[in-house]
C-alpha cells in the first residue's frame, strides 16, 4: 500500500474488530496492555467508552470477558455525547444504562473480545492496530472490500490476509476465497509506521 | 439593533410599515425577545393561523458583530404544531444582516384579505414590500435563484416553500447560507406556516453599506473574542469532533448506547447504523468532492457543516445533520446516505422540518403506507407533501395528525411536535425534558451547558437518578439564556469544560453592552424566559397532563437494555418548581 486505506480501515473499525484478552482483565488492563494505549491517551483522549452496549464509568473495575463488545471514543457533542463520557457531569441523564459490575468472571486463560472504533479514536488508532495485524470476520471483509470504490482500488495494490499477501487485483476479481470465520489482516504501508498514541 | 420593524400586513390599502423605538424591549435578544413579545402581544387562546398571531423574527445580542458563533437566529409565534409558545432557531446569514440594518426585531402582524404574496425588501434605505404572485408556490432553491437574479448575491434571504404557503404544520422558514442557498432553516413547530398565513414568501435583506456593530469598549470586546475563539478551537468536540464528522458523529454513539430510535422507536439499534454514521458521510463528502467542514453563517469557527455532493460530484444538499440523517435514516429503517441527502434536499426546497418529516414518515411506515427501509418510498412521500395531495396534506400536518389518520397507536410526540434522535427509555434525562419543555419535545431545550459552572440551582450529584429532575431543569434555564444571546448551542461543549471561555462570553456581552452580567444574571434571564413561556402555556390550555411522555415508553422496554422510561409524573411536575 502507498496510501492508508482509510474507507476499507474506516468500515471494517466501526463495525469491530476482534483481539485476544486475558480472562477477566479489567478494561484499563486490555487498554493499557493489550492494546498499547498509554495511559495518557486512554485518559484524556478516550472519553467515552461502552462495554456490551452500557457507558462505563470506571474502567478499573470493569472486566472483560470473551465475547465482549468494546467501543471507544472521543469526546462527544450534545447533551447526550456529554452524558456519555467516563465519570461526567450528565451521568444521571444515562443512569439507567450505566455499566455495573456484577459477575464474577473466570481469570484465567484468553478470550476473543470486539473492539470498535469510532471518531478521532478511529482516526488515531485505526492504522496502528491494522499495522500490527486485526482479526476480522471474513464475510465483514468481503462485504467492505466489496463496497470498495475505483478510488480504492487505483492505491491498493496488496493486503496481508493470514500471513499471505495477497495482490489486490485478485480480490477485486472475486478471486480470494472467503470460506472462513475469521482472518487475520494486516495493512503495511511503504515509509509509513503508525504507532498507537 | 436599536429599533424595531412592524409590518401590518393586514392593514387597510395593504402591508403597513412602523418603525418604533425599543421601548419595553430594550436590552432582550434572540428567544428572548421574541418569547417576550409573544407572550405580551399574541392572545394565548388565537387561532394560530389567524390575523392575531403574529411572527417574530429577532437576531442575538451579538449578531452583526465581529463576535465568534454570533449568528443565530431566534423565530417566533404561536405555534400551529404544538398549540403553545414558539421559538425555533436557524443558522444561515439573516440574523448577522438583520442586526447590522439595525433592527433587533421584525415582527409580522395581521393578515392580508387577498391571495396575493409579497416579498419584502429591507436595506439601508428602509423597507419595501411588494406584491410578486410570480414566485406563487416556488419550492425554496428555486425562489432564491429568481430573487438572486433580482437583487444579486450580496444578500440574504428568508423564505418559506409550498409547505409554508399551504400552511402546512411542518412548515420551515429557510434562511440562506454563505453561498445563498436555503439550507438552514428555523424548523421546529410550523412557523413557516405562520409566515404563510401573512402571505409573505420571502424576506430580502441586504446590509450593503452598513457597518459591522461597534462595541461600547471595542478593545476589552476583541480581546474577549480571542479567548472566546481560542477555547473553542482548542476545545476536542468545539475543535475536532465536529468540524471533523458534524454532529452525525452521534451515529455512532447512540447506536452503540443502544438509545438510538429504530424503526419509529421499535428497537434502539439499527443494524445499518456505521453506513450512515458521521464517519462514513465525512469521508465519502471528501472523496466527491464536497466539504466535510463548513460553517453556516460567517463568523462561525466551530464549522460543524458540510457539502454532500452526488455520485457526480454535483452539489445535492448541504450535510444532513445528525437529527435528520436519524429521522430520515435508522428511524425509517433507510442505510443509504444518498437517499438521506435526497430527502433532506427535498425537505429544504418544499420548505418543511427535517425532523418533524422524517418521523412522519416512520409513523406512515408504521401504518403500512411503505415498508420500514423502502428509501424511495420515503423520497415519492416527501414529494406528496411538496404536491400538496391529499396524502401529502396528511403527512404536512406532523406525525400526531398523520398517526390519528392512519390509526397507529405508537406516536412519538410530545405537546404534538416529533421526538428527535435519542430513545428516552435508554436516556431518560433527555425524556425529561422532551416532557417538559415548553416547546414540545425538543433535544436542544436542555442542552449541554455548564450548569455546574453557573451553579443554576446549586450543585447536583449526577449520580443520583433525581438528579435527572434537576440537570433538565438547569440546562432547560441555561440553554433559554443562551439561545437570547444568539451564540450557536455547540458553544456549550467548550464552556461545559472551560471555565475561561464561559467567562470570555460574559466579557463579550459586557463590553459590547457596558454590562456587568454575572453567571447569576444569565441564570435569571433563562429563568425568566422559561417562567415566560410557561405562562403563556398555561393561558394557552396547557396542564401538567401535556407534559408527559406517551404513555407506551413507560410500558413498553426497548432492546438492546429492555428499560422503560420510569420517571414518575410527580418528580416530572417538580421541573419548573424553582
Ligand atoms: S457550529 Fe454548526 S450550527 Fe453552529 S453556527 Fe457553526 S455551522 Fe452553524
Amino acid at each position: 500500500m502507498e496510501e492508508f486505506p482509510a474507507s476499507l480501515v474506516s468500515q471494517i473499525a466501526q463495525d469491530g474488530i476482534f483481539l485476544e484478552a486475558r480472562a477477566g482483565c479489567s478494561l484499563r488492563a486490555f487498554l493499557s496492555g493489550e492494546c498499547c494505549i498509554s495511559p495518557e491517551y486512554i485518559d484524556n483522549r478516550i472519553s467515552t467508552i461502552f462495554l456490551d452496549s452500557s457507558p462505563v464509568d470506571d474502567i478499573d473495575s470493569a472486566m472483560i470477558k470473551d465475547g465482549s463488545i468494546i467501543a471507544l471514543s472521543a469526546a462527544m457533542p450534545g447533551l447526550v455525547g456529554a452524558a456519555m463520557r467516563r465519570g461526567g457531569a450528565y451521568a444521571a441523564i444515562r443512569s439507567s444504562i450505566t455499566h455495573a459490575e456484577k459477575e464474577e468472571y473466570c481469570r484465567q486463560g484468553t478470550v476473543i473480545v470486539r473492539l470498535k472504533l469510532f471518531n478521532m479514536v478511529l482516526k488515531e488508532l485505526g492504522p496502528g492496530f491494522f499495522e500490527k495485524g486485526v482479526y476480522v470476520k471474513c464475510h465483514d471483509l468481503a462485504r467492505s472490500l466489496a463496497e470498495q470504490t475505483d478510488d480504492f482500488w487505483e492505491k491498493c495494490k496488496e493486503l496481508i490476509i493470514n500471513g499471505e499477501q495477497i495482490e489486490c487485483l485478485r480480490l477485486r476479481r472475486g478471486h480470494y476465497d472467503f470460506n472462513c470465520e475469521t482472518a487475520l489482516l494486516t495493512i503495511t504501508v511503504s515509509g509509513l509506521s503508525h504507532t498507537v498514541p | 439593533m436599536d429599533k424595531i420593524l412592524r409590518i401590518d400586513m393586514g392593514a387597510d390599502g395593504g402591508p403597513k410599515i412602523t418603525e418604533t423605538p425599543l421601548g419595553d424591549y430594550a436590552g432582550l435578544g434572540g428567544r428572548a425577545m421574541t418569547t417576550t413579545v409573544v407572550s405580551r402581544e399574541v392572545p394565548p387562546l388565537c387561532h394560530p393561523l389567524s390575523a392575531e398571531n403574529k411572527l417574530v423574527i429577532a437576531p442575538g445580542l451579538l449578531s452583526g458583530t465581529i463576535a465568534a458563533m454570533s449568528g443565530r437566529l431566534s423565530v417566533g409565534c404561536k405555534s400551529p404544531l404544538t398549540g403553545g409558545i414558539k421559538e425555533s432557531n436557524s443558522g444561515g446569514q439573516a440574523a448577522q444582516v438583520l442586526a447590522r440594518l439595525g433592527y433587533a426585531a421584525i415582527i409580522l402582524e395581521g393578515k392580508p384579505k387577498t391571495d396575493d404574496i409579497y416579498k419584502i425588501l429591507i436595506d439601508k434605505n428602509g423597507v419595501k414590500i411588494v406584491i410578486d404572485n410570480s414566485l406563487k408556490m416556488l419550492p425554496n432553491y428555486d425562489l432564491v435563484t429568481k430573487i438572486r437574479s433580482e437583487f444579486g448575491d450580496k444578500i440574504a434571504c428568508m423564505s418559506i416553500g409550498p409547505a409554508g404557503e399551504m400552511m402546512m404544520n411542518i412548515a420551515s422558514i429557510a434562511c440562506t447560507d454563505m453561498e445563498l442557498r436555503p439550507t438552514r432553516h428555523a424548523g421546529r413547530g410550523g412557523v413557516g406556516a405562520v409566515m404563510g398565513s401573512k402571505r409573505v414568501k420571502a424576506i430580502v435583506l441586504d446590509d450593503s453599506g452598513m457597518p459591522m456593530r461597534t462595541p461600547k469598549d471595542p478593545v476589552k470586546f476583541k480581546a474577549a473574542n480571542k479567548v472566546f475563539t481560542e477555547g473553542l478551537l482548542k476545545h476536542p468536540v468545539t475543535g475536532q469532533a465536529l468540524p471533523a464528522y458534524g454532529t452525525n458523529v452521534l451515529t455512532n454513539i447512540l447506536n452503540e448506547a443502544g438509545g438510538y430510535p429504530t424503526n419509529n422507536f421499535k428497537e434502539g439499534r439499527f443494524a445499518g447504523a456505521a453506513k450512515i454514521s458521521g464517519e462514513a458521510q465525512a469521508e465519502l463528502e471528501v472523496k466527491r468532492g464536497g466539504l466535510a467542514t463548513h460553517g453556516c453563517h460567517r463568523g462561525c469557527v466551530i464549522r460543524c457543516s458540510g457539502i454532500y455532493n452526488d455520485k457526480d460530484g454535483h452539489f445535492l444538499s448541504k450535510q444532513p445533520e445528525y437529527e435528520t440523517v436519524w429521522s430520515h435514516g435508522g428511524h425509517c429503517g433507510i442505510d443509504d446516505l444518498d437517499s438521506i441527502a435526497m430527502l433532506d434536499f427535498l425537505d429544504d426546497n418544499y420548505g418543511v422540518d427535517t425532523i418533524e418529516m422524517g418521523v412522519t414518515i416512520g409513523v406512515a411506515m408504521d401504518a403500512g403506507l411503505a415498508k420500514f427501509g423502502d428509501a424511495e418510498a420515503a423520497i415519492n412521500l416527501v414529494k406528496e407533501v411538496g404536491k400538496g395531495s391529499p396524502l401529502g396534506r396528511i403527512l404536512g400536518s406532523g406525525a400526531g395528525v398523520t398517526g390519528r389518520v392512519y390509526g397507529v397507536e405508537r406516536v412519538p410526540v410530545v405537546k404534538n411536535q416529533a421526538m428527535p434522535a435519542y430513545d428516552p427509555r435508554a436516556v431518560k434525562g433527555i425524556g425529561v425534558t422532551y416532557a417538559t419543555s415548553t416547546m414540545g419535545a425538543d433535544h436542544t431545550a436542555g442542552y449541554c451547558i455548564a450548569t455546574n459552572i453557573l451553579k443554576v440551582g446549586g450543585f447536583v450529584d449526577p449520580l443520583k437518578p433525581e438528579g435527572q429532575i434537576e440537570l433538565s431543569r438547569n440546562l432547560q434555564i441555561a440553554t433559554a439564556a443562551i439561545d437570547s444571546t444568539g451564540m450557536c448551542l455547540f458553544i456549550a461543549f467548550a464552556i461545559l469544560d472551560q471555565p475561561e471561555t464561559f467567562q470570555a462570553l460574559l466579557d463579550l456581552l459586557n463590553s459590547f453592552y457596558g454590562l456587568s452580567l454575572t453567571g447569576d444574571s444569565v441564570v435569571e434571564l433563562g429563568k425568566k424566559v422559561l417562567s415566560t413561556e410557561r405562562d403563556f402555556n398555561t393561558r394557552a390550555g396547557f396542564t401538567a397532563m401535556h407534559d408527559r411522555l406517551p404513555r407506551y415508553f413507560s410500558t413498553e422496554p426497548v432492546a438492546p437494555h429492555n428499560v422503560t422510561f420510569g420517571v414518575k409524573d410527580e418528580d416530572l411536575d417538580k421541573v419548573f418548581a424553582w
